[in-house]
């Protein structure tokens, strides 16, 4: 699985990214995705303690939260990329959230979705070279501090 | 290389993009706030706010200058000063010496809530570094969690910081009252109180101030007050 680093931060490129949300959508078949943050959005969130998902059979709309994380001073949302059902959420994260910052790819997905309309939500994404080009704009735009590396980011996959 | 204290810039050319009528109905919002005829008085210049304020001494920042613009009514410079400087103010009151009974620090407190009122972009800036304070008050009625005291967040404590982050619940549960055997809130709070506070929130719109300077938190606050409510039987309570 290819991969690229933009000032550190990693950016797989088989994976559809929401760039100014800063979550990422891998498809799993027809209708059904796994949801995670980014490298980038884990950094910027920094060390985190608590994660809250929403529960399994919560319908919700484009951008609307799935996930709630918590770092020592910041709070955010993880605002759902795709609009449609949670069918599954990762069980991990209640006891270990720093589980998204150290595989924020991997162990550290989010949540898994039905989607009502995936292509069209896709379509509003970015992948491949396009997503790192969006990163790259968006690290220089917003200037956004490098990435400290994640568990195994020389070659991620 | 050491960073330099950024200078104030109190040109008018700063935000000529912002019409006049919009800078004279923001300054008119906070005139007519009820405390206004309390904050303000004249201005004699004698710089005692100034030589008080333990802002002006790290800041370019100046409680006199706030008095006079207002006093002056320079609608221009009130906006850029809402803009920009109000926010460098700490709110101490130690300018609450003025021989005239002017109180630069009351006048700040009314810029700043109209300035988050009206989802100024300086009020989101400056409130985005407090999202998971306003996220505890709001959600919990505890201002601040004993788990905020992590190394990244507080590296002047010291390098002890790391024992007392990672041993957090040991440390909590040596508090004597069991109510403090919490590490995400300051306390253990009352399922009852939890709904009450909910309810004020409904009640008096203040869920609207918190959507106009920060969408993302107002999200994830509504949705677990939404729940919680649901849960107590308030099934029509909704905040859209």
């Amino acid at each position: 699985m290819a991969h690229e680093k933009v000032n550190g931060c990693v950016i797989l490129k088989d994976l559809h990214y929401n760039v100014d949300n800063n979550t990422w959508v891998r498809v799993l078949d027809d209708s059904t995705v796994a949801v995670g943050m980014t490298d980038v959005a884990q950094n910027l969130a920094g060390p985190l303690l608590h994660a809250k998902t929403k529960n399994v059979g919560t319908t919700r709309r484009l951008g609307k939260p799935i996930a709630t994380v918590e770092s020592g001073k910041y709070v955010g949302p993880v605002k759902s990329p795709v609009a449609g059902e949670i069918t599954k959420v990762n069980p991990e994260l209640a006891g270990d959230a720093g589980l998204i910052n150290r595989s924020p790819y991997n162990g550290g997905w989010i949540v898994e979705m039905k989607a009502d309309n995936l292509s069209e939500d896709l379509s509003a994404m970015v992948s491949g070279d396009d997503a790192v080009a969006a990163y790259k704009a968006k690290i220089e735009r917003d200037n956004i501090q490098a990435c400290e590396q994640i568990e195994g980011a020389d070659t991620y996959d | 290389m050491a960073e330099t204290m950024q200078a104030l810039d109190l040109s008018q050319n700063k935000y000529s993009d912002v019409t006049m009528e919009e800078k004279d109905r923001l300054f008119a919002e906070v005139k007519s706030d009820d405390r206004w005829e309390h904050v303000l008085y004249g201005c004699y210049e004698c710089g005692i706010c100034v030589a008080a304020c333990p802002s002006a001494r790290f800041y370019d920042f100046s409680p006199r200058v706030i008095a006079q613009a207002v006093a002056r009514e320079d609608t221009d410079l009130v906006y850029t000063l809402m803009a920009d400087s109000i926010w460098d103010c700490s709110q101490c009151f130690s300018c609450d010496r003025c021989p005239r009974q002017n109180s630069p620090g009351q006048i700040i407190t009314i810029m700043r809530e109209v300035a988050v009122k009206n989802g100024l972009t300086s009020a989101k800036e400056a409130l985005q570094g407090y999202g998971r304070i306003i996220y505890k008050i709001m959600l919990t009625g505890t201002q601040v969690s004993p788990d905020m005291l992590q190394p990244d967040a507080f590296p002047d404590w010291g390098t002890h910081v790391h024992e007392i982050a990672e041993n957090l619940d040991d440390w909590r549960k040596a508090l004597p009252p069991e109510t403090l055997h919490t590490t995400e809130t300051s306390w253990t709070i009352d399922d009852k109180t939890i709904i009450e506070l909910y309810l004020i929130w409904h009640m008096t719109g203040v869920m609207d101030l918190i959507s106009g300077v920060d969408e993302g938190l107002y999200d994830i606050i509504v949705d677990v007050m939404e729940e919680r409510l649901e849960e107590a039987g308030y099934d029509d309570v909704t905040f859209d």
